[in-house]
């Protein structure tokens, strides 16, 4: 397929020209049109644009397209230059108001208007001509001629004013040319066989490349600065730098054209049936026009002017951006971009850009059609689309409150999503991972800027449609998910949990709440989260609601007291929330709650180590009150009685707060014995205790270790008192049961160090023989045998420190002091009036008020052996 | 249009491949191409810098447009085709004066392409003991090639010791399987791109900023 760049519209027909008349060349400049004829006349016709507006109305739709316009040609004056030879080139210098002419290898310079030749200003001797498009002096009222003389191999430039020529200069080739074309100081020309290009100021050539000499014409045409156009072999259209370097690729064209023209970004070329146009940026053909016995196609001032003998025709190029939407039109993306880029020199920079945007989103749109995506969002993402055109397409995905209205003229000719895959629920489905995933990269940046709601509320709508996880990170970071809308949407998608969060981020906890309990309940089904229970326990726990708190802490706590209470335990210690949860006003609420109670009192006590009797007593009291129960209850659960009575013993060994009374008195009767020996050792009734322990319990290591944790921290003598209440314990009774005997004498072997040897041999029963206290006596002895050693190195070494003493106290002392008339104050330097005096460590004396004022002074000592000489 | 740093041109007899090797490397398939006409030339971006890849016509009737896109080249790849000594020699006898117009430090490589139709590379032997009936018989071997780029290298009259040894700069690829492409390419854009620092430096534009920092930097020594 290819685009409509040109429409081909006839300006004049035969009617100008006596019949049997050939048009050999023709000049356009503005609106005067010359036509130079085989019989040597000159035409000046003014050529007439007409723009017809369309009765109908019809045409406000196309604009661009200006398809009413017409051209005609009036005719002005004509000139017969009296030679009867044909008129070879036409050029018009129209700021000189002068037309130059070549006929019969004569260059005239005639006045435009009046086609009356100037005298004298003549060029004899030139085959063909061209004018400097690009002339390095800028003299606005000459132009540069550059020719091909009739002398062999030269070429010769002028200057032409308005009423005279000069000769600038001459310059010899390397062989006879035959077309040229001129750019600054260079002069591209076509040889026999090869293309040349040459520098006119230095004579430099440089070859171009050759050309079949069989062709019939050479084609050398400026294009742009330092670029030419030339026909090469093979019918290709070349292009060539003065530097003799091919910037572009070049265009096919066919085998014998006859004339070449260029019109941004197109070139056209002249064949004897066609006009064919290709493009300048990507090489490619782009339209084709009939165009039967053409003999001359050259562009104007921009204007594309083709001629028959006898009739011409004007080429006018179709708006770019009218082209650029038929690409689009017809899904040629790349083409229309390479097309919109390329016209970026051609259209104001403002213009160009509001264009070049558009086109961009337009093709963007094509390519997502075509579900291209990676191009897609390549093209978005430079036009700085507005992303709601993209979340427009979707059904539902905007919120109901946005207020955006798709742009307008339409980016795209599609109502929505469905139209556009034609119900195809894959292609569905595929577009909205693209625009899940593209509008998760874009919510952070500038792109959704403005339109954050309607960014994150289609997000939030896609995930939740699709299950897609990020659904809840989504809700749990920062977004600005319209809530009303997001509401009904996560109600409708059964995405309960999420719908929790987004009243929790909306800041309605109620709300979030009320939606979890019901999940949780089972009132509504969602498993996103299968601990949901404890999630709502650790939502309650970091909750600063009250109020919300004690609404639902009766619903955790019937769920599970133990993971319940932690909306107690767990919080963490506010000095705004102490009020709302003291500790009294838990423990009065947990009261219907045993086990999260003791959790609670736990938390205080031996969590928070709070040191009030009421929760030591409290807990003490709920522990036997449970492992009573348990007790009765005779069941399995062994472990967990153990379990608590554990923590209960703990507790009343630990403690030093609860009401010890109060306890003795709950388990009275009870067979809870190592409590109550505990109890008893509160009391510091040890005896009791440990009678207990013996006789009751019948546990003599924890009779051992009663002692030993007892006796912590204390001295000597009360372990020892102690251990002889253990073993006064095991003997006291008629000592008949031999395993406590067995226990006493280990434990007098075992602890022979424990006890005072002397007072327990009263106690010991006469009959034990010295063979079974053999460890405890040969031990005892050790113990004594060391303190006694060790008592006298003790007094050895006191001894020897007092000594120390005494002899730094005698070494202070030294000799007599001698208090004379002779002796001077060592501070003050007078005699001593009184026999008090101060005897420094150093040895010297002073006055008792000088060692005041010395002591006084101590920071100034450095000062006064000056003092002292001034005095 | 973006104006190209550099010039890259591929050389070669009808055939060889060029067009394809190109169309490899910048579209990363082969396709089968048709004869090209006149010339084609692809921009690539490499790093910084834009380095526009010629692909000229082999065939003779495009013969003298040869010398002008090789102008002011910076590298010249020099393309045969292992299954033909023909497209060696033809180089040599056709393509290596195109070459006069190059630039002065331009970089050489002859690359020889269609591997795949041969047997493995230099292991002659074991392929026709194996009598793959597909396999073509390979009638250019990689030292030929390097042969003849020692060749160049004394027509030129460039120093020996000044330009990468022959082994750097021949290529023996497949444009149909990619074999070797992506080497050849990257491998002659690595030499070339150090040339282009080396043209900055004879630019005849003026750089304002660069005039301002040598003024401020005289004021310093003040």
């Amino acid at each position: 397929m290819s685009v409509q760049a040109f429409r081909l519209l006839c300006a004049s027909g035969r009617q100008h020209l006596p019949t049997g008349i050939q048009i050999e060349c023709l000049e356009c400049s503005g609106h005067d049109l010359y036509l130079g004829t085989s019989d040597g006349f000159i035409y000046h016709l003014l050529l007439v644009e007409e723009h017809n507006s369309d009765p109908t109305g019809l045409s406000l739709t196309h604009q661009g397209d200006c398809p009413n316009t017409t051209f005609s040609t009036t005719p002005q004056r004509q000139k017969q230059l009296g030679l009867k030879k044909a008129v070879r080139e036409l050029r018009a210098a129209s700021a000189m108001s002068r037309l130059l002419v070549l006929c019969d290898n004569t260059i005239f310079l005639l006045s435009s208007e009046s086609l009356e030749p100037v005298p004298g200003a003549k060029i004899r001797g030139a085959l063909s001509f061209t004018l400097n498009e690009n002339p390095v002096n800028g003299d606005p009222f000459s132009v540069e001629v550059c020719l091909i003389s009739s002398k062999r191999r030269t070429v010769q430039i002028f200057s032409v004013g308005q009423e005279k020529v000069q000769l600038l200069k001459e310059v010899a080739t390397p062989e006879q040319p035959c077309a040229l074309a001129a750019d600054g100081h260079y002069l591209c020309l076509a040889l026999s066989n090869h293309y040349i290009t040459m520098n006119y100021n230095t004579g430099h050539c440089q070859d171009l490349f050759p050309y079949p000499s069989e062709q019939k014409t050479p084609i050398v045409k400026r294009i742009s600065r330092q670029e030419f156009l030339l026909a090469g072999p093979g019918g290709l259209g070349m292009f060539a730098t003065v530097a003799g370097i091919s910037q572009r690729a070049p265009v096919r064209w066919s085998e014998n054209v006859i004339g070449a023209a260029v019109s941004f970004p197109y070139v056209l070329a002249l064949d004897e049936e066609f006009i064919m146009v290709h493009s300048m940026l990507d090489q490619q053909q782009k339209q084709t026009l009939a165009f039967k016995e053409g003999i001359i196609l050259q562009d104007f001032e921009g204007r594309v002017i083709a001629a028959t003998g006898n009739g011409v025709y004007v080429l006018l190029p179709l708006p770019l951006e009218k082209q650029i939407q038929d690409l689009l039109s017809s899904q040629r993306v790349e083409e229309a971009l390479i097309l919109a880029k390329g016209a970026r020199q051609n259209i104001p920079k403002e213009k160009f850009q509001v264009m070049y945007r558009r086109i961009l989103q337009q093709a963007g749109f094509i390519q997502f059609a075509q579900l291209q995506f990676l191009e897609a969002k390549e093209l978005f993402r430079t036009s700085h689309l507005d992303i709601r055109e993209l979340i427009s397409l979707y059904p539902l995905l905007l919120p109901s409150s946005s207020s955006f209205i798709r742009m307008h003229p339409p980016l795209h000719e599609y109502a929505d999503l469905n139209q556009l895959t034609r119900g195809d629920q894959e292609k569905v489905t595929k577009c909205k991972n693209f625009l899940m995933s593209y509008l998760s990269e874009i919510r952070s940046t500038e792109v959704a800027n403005g339109h954050q709601e309607d960014v994150d509320t289609a997000l939030l709508k896609l995930y939740a449609e699709s299950d897609h996880e990020s659904l809840l990170d989504l809700l749990v970071s920062d977004n600005a998910c319209d809530l009303v809308d997001s509401v009904s949407w996560l109600e409708r998608h059964k995405k309960y949990f999420a719908l929790g969060l987004l009243y929790h981020y909306n800041k309605q906890d109620a709300a979030a709440l009320e939606v979890w309990v019901r999940i949780a309940n089972g009132d509504l089904e969602d498993n996103t989260r299968p601990d949901l229970y404890e999630y709502v326990v650790d939502f309650l726990t970091f909750c600063r609601d009250p109020q919300l708190v004690w609404q639902y802490a009766d619903w955790v706590l019937q769920k599970s007291e133990q993971v319940g209470v932690q909306i107690f335990t767990k919080r963490s210690s506010d000095v705004q929330l102490h009020n709302s949860f003291n500790p009294d006003k838990i423990i009065d609420h947990l009261s219907k709650y045993h086990k999260a109670l003791i959790m609670y009192l736990e938390h205080l006590v031996l969590g928070k180590r709070i040191q009030k009797e009421k929760y030591h007593t409290h807990l003490a009291v709920l522990y036997v009150e449970e492992v009573l129960h348990l007790k009765s209850m005779n069941t399995s659960e062994q472990t967990e009685e153990t379990g608590l009575r554990t923590r209960l013993q703990n507790l009343l060994r630990q403690s030093n707060l609860y009401r010890v009374l109060l306890l003795i008195d709950k388990i009275k009767g009870t067979d809870l014995h190592l409590e109550r020996a505990l109890l008893h050792g509160k009391l510091e009734e040890h005896d009791q205790a440990l009678n207990i322990l013996v006789h009751v319990v019948k546990d003599c290591s924890a009779a051992e270790s009663y002692c030993v944790w007892n006796s912590q921290g204390r001295d000597t003598p009360y372990r020892q008192r102690l251990f002889q209440l253990l073993l006064s314990s095991y003997l006291s009774p008629p000592c008949t049961d031999n395993a406590l005997l067995v226990a006493a004498v280990d434990l007098l072997n075992n602890h022979p160090t424990e006890f005072d040897a002397a007072n327990i041999l009263h106690v010991l029963p006469e009959n034990w023989s010295v063979q079974l206290m053999a460890p405890f006596l040969a031990g005892a002895m050790r113990e004594h045998i060391h303190a006694l050693r060790m008592t006298q190195l003790a007094v050895g070494l006191a001894k020897a420190e007092n000594f120390i003493y005494k002899q730094q106290k005698l070494s202070m002392k030294g000799k007599p002091v001698v208090l004379s008339d002779k002796k001077l104050c060592h501070v003050c330097r007078n005699p001593f009036q009184e026999p008090v005096f101060v005897r420094l460590l150093s040895g010297h004396i002073v006055h008792t008020h000088c060692a005041t004022n010395m002591h006084v002074n101590s920071s100034l000592s450095d000062n006064l052996p000056n003092t002292s000489k001034r005095t | 249009m973006k104006k190209p740093d550099l010039k890259v041109v591929l050389l070669g007899d009808m055939n060889v491949g060029k067009t394809s090797l190109l169309h490899r490397y910048m579209e990363r398939r082969f396709q089968e191409t048709v004869s090209t006409v006149g010339g084609a030339f692809y921009l690539k971006q490499w790093g910084p810098y834009n380095i526009s890849i010629w692909d000229t016509a082999g065939r003779e009737r495009f013969h003298g447009l040869g010398s002008m896109y090789c102008r002011a080249a910076s590298a010249v790849i020099l393309t045969y085709d292992v299954s033909s000594m023909q497209s060696l020699l033809e180089l040599e006898d056709r393509f290596l004066t195109l070459t006069d117009t190059v630039s002065d430090d331009c970089v050489y490589a002859v690359v020889g392409n269609k591997v795949d139709l041969t047997d493995v590379a230099g292991d002659e032997d074991s392929a026709t003991a194996l009598g793959t009936p597909t396999k073509i018989r390979r009638q250019v071997q990689l030292e030929d090639a390097l042969a003849f780029y020692k060749k160049i290298i004394k027509t030129k009259m460039l120093d020996e010791t000044s330009v990468p040894p022959a082994e750097k700069l021949c290529f023996e690829t497949s444009a149909k399987t990619g074999y070797n492409v992506d080497t050849l390419f990257e491998g002659v854009f690595s030499m070339v791109v150090p040339l282009i620092k080396k043209q900055d430096g004879q630019e005849d534009t003026v750089n304002l900023e660069q005039s301002n920092s040598h003024k401020e930097t005289k004021k310093g020594c003040c």
